[in-house]
């Protein structure tokens, strides 16, 4: 596994506990204990009311594809195995937005509004990434 | 107090190995000086636009080089602004700052990028990272045309426009550049097959209307309102700006296509400037995609939201069309010189006040609207200029 090339997480003190879950395939979202706000990404303190009484709720990890683009190009020498990559803005179910990668999906089938579902990846022994796929 | 415009300088936007970074600033620095017709030694500051991914220049400028190098001995005081692409915009507001302080009559705002001798992969990284989580999105292989590529899509999904209407944005953007001696692609016409024929990038992004990173530079020399109609010479006037902040981060902004942020920045700039959208003679859009062309139109209330894409469409925008929008080409018709496309927006909006855009000339340009923006269009930064005394 540690002949992952491709860019790793930036993981910070304060998101160990999203990357915790996600090794074990577990989409986790940080949520404020003070004014109930869904929180993403993980900060350090709530953007909405500056409370620092954080905490954190599973996902259903199902969702919609709000807007999706196919790169054919222009990306980084690590990632030029992947191409075509599909990039896709997912609205969870819990109401935040995500960045990721629609996996298992024809490039030409993907499309907005479609119904997905994270899975998981382990990239390394640390560190497992969400992407999504079709749901089933 | 209000501040004018009087002096430009430029050089065409290329891959030249053989200017220097120093080359260039010298000459864009001179060429400001003497364009307005002072004397070096009235630059009482040198505010100077950060270099992207350039650290050796930005230290030179952050430190003093340029007046010293240049024998500027009224220069009371130096620094650089960075806020991406909107750097220059806010060395215009620290020149304000200077000159309504009684600090500087005369403050020279100058820029210089170079791309070509940076390899590709690290400009590909810096343009990736820069601007992009390197938690959230890096990872996922989002590059700045992807995340673009990502909002022109939902765009056409929500407004309709097709893939052609896009690429025409395109069409007319290269249509300025063509007709322009600054930019890269000048007689370099493209049609609509040719854009849509191009290499598909990030869908529904074509290689032509991505953009292409180059070398240039470009300086302005910013003085009183007052003093500038005692010089009686044609120049831009600041009549009014508005701004807004838009996030960081593109998948995270509830304001997608920015049209909120331009609607409310362009009120602030047109109720300063005392006149409305329709008293524009002239649009000029810094959004380094084409469909900030449109989102734009619509948040000026030129159009009703998610008809931005229309007058593009019909050719309206481009050279000979009734609603001349962003002479300058934008990224995509000019080639992209980093934080350097403000400057050379500038430039373009001070020249088609002075009527010497030439072949690009808007017929009696009396006021123009013109928006920057920063990072991934972190912000909307819109003035409205005339070319008399407000
Ligand atoms: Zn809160």
């Amino acid at each position: 596994m540690s002949d992952y090339k491709k860019p790793l997480p930036k993981i910070q003190p304060y998101s160990q506990a999203f990357w915790d879950a996600a090794k074990s395939h577990q989409l986790v979202i940080q949520t404020c204990s003070d004014c109930d706000a869904r929180i993403f990404f993980p900060r350090q303190q709530c953007p909405k009311c500056w409370s620092e009484n954080l905490d954190w709720m599973k996902a259903s990890g199902k969702g919609e594809i709000y807007a999706f683009s196919v790169t054919y190009e222009g990306v980084e020498q690590p990632f030029a195995d992947d191409l075509p990559i599909i990039l896709a803005w997912v609205d969870l179910e819990e109401g935040i937005r995500m960045q990721t990668n629609i996996v298992d999906c024809d490039p030409d089938d993907v499309s907005i509004g479609m119904q997905v579902e994270v899975t998981f990846q382990d990239v390394t022994d640390e560190i497992s990434l969400p992407f999504f796929r079709p749901a089933k | 107090m209000s501040i004018a415009i009087i002096g430009v300088a430029e050089v065409p936007t290329a891959r030249d190995p053989d200017r220097t970074r120093w080359g260039i600033l010298r000459e864009v620095c001179m060429g400001a000086v003497r364009d307005a017709g002072i004397d070096k030694n009235d630059v009482g500051a040198v505010i100077s636009v950060n270099p992207m991914a350039q650290p050796d220049l930005a230290l030179d400028m952050a430190l003093g080089r340029i007046p010293e190098v240049l024998g500027m001995e009224g220069c009371k005081d130096i620094c650089v602004v960075n806020a991406g692409g909107a750097s220059t915009t806010n060395a215009l507001r620290m020149a304000k700052y200077f000159i309504d302080n009684n600090q500087a009559d005369y403050v020279l705002i100058p820029h210089t990028t170079i791309q070509s001798d940076i390899p590709n992969e690290t400009l590909i990284n810096f343009f990736a990272t820069a601007p992009l989580d390197p938690q959230w999105e890096y990872p996922y292989g989002v590059t700045f045309n992807g995340a673009m590529g990502l909002i022109t899509n939902r765009y056409m999904h929500d407004s309709g426009a097709t893939m052609e209407d896009m690429a025409a944005v395109t069409v007319a953007l290269r249509g300025w550049g063509a007709l322009d001696e600054m930019s890269i692609f000048h007689g370099k016409p493209v049609t609509l097959d040719d854009v849509m024929n191009s290499r598909m990038v990030s869908t529904p992004l074509h290689s032509k209307e991505c953009n292409f990173l180059a070398d240039g530079g470009g300086a302005l020399l910013v003085t009183r309102s007052d003093i500038a109609r005692e010089m009686g010479k044609p120049a831009a006037y600041e009549y009014g700006h508005g701004t807004r902040f838009t996030g960081a981060t593109p998948v995270l902004r509830s304001d997608v296509y920015f049209t909120k942020a331009y609607r409310e920045s362009s009120q602030d700039a047109l109720k300063g400037a005392g006149l409305s959208i329709d008293d524009m003679d002239l649009r000029q859009i810094y959004g380094a995609y084409p469909f900030t062309q449109c989102t734009a139109l619509e948040g000026y209330g030129v159009v009703p939201e998610g008809d931005g894409y229309k007058p593009w469409a019909e050719g309206r925008c481009g050279p000979g069309g009734d609603l001349p929008c962003t002479t300058m080409g934008d990224a995509t018709g000019r080639g992209h010189t980093g934080s350097g496309v403000s400057m050379a927006f500038y430039i373009d909006t001070v020249r088609q006040l002075r009527g010497e855009a030439g072949r690009r000339q808007v017929k009696d340009c009396e006021h123009a609207i013109i928006s920057t923006s920063g990072g991934s269009v972190m912000n909307t930064c819109t003035t409205v200029f005339g070319r008399s005394p407000k």
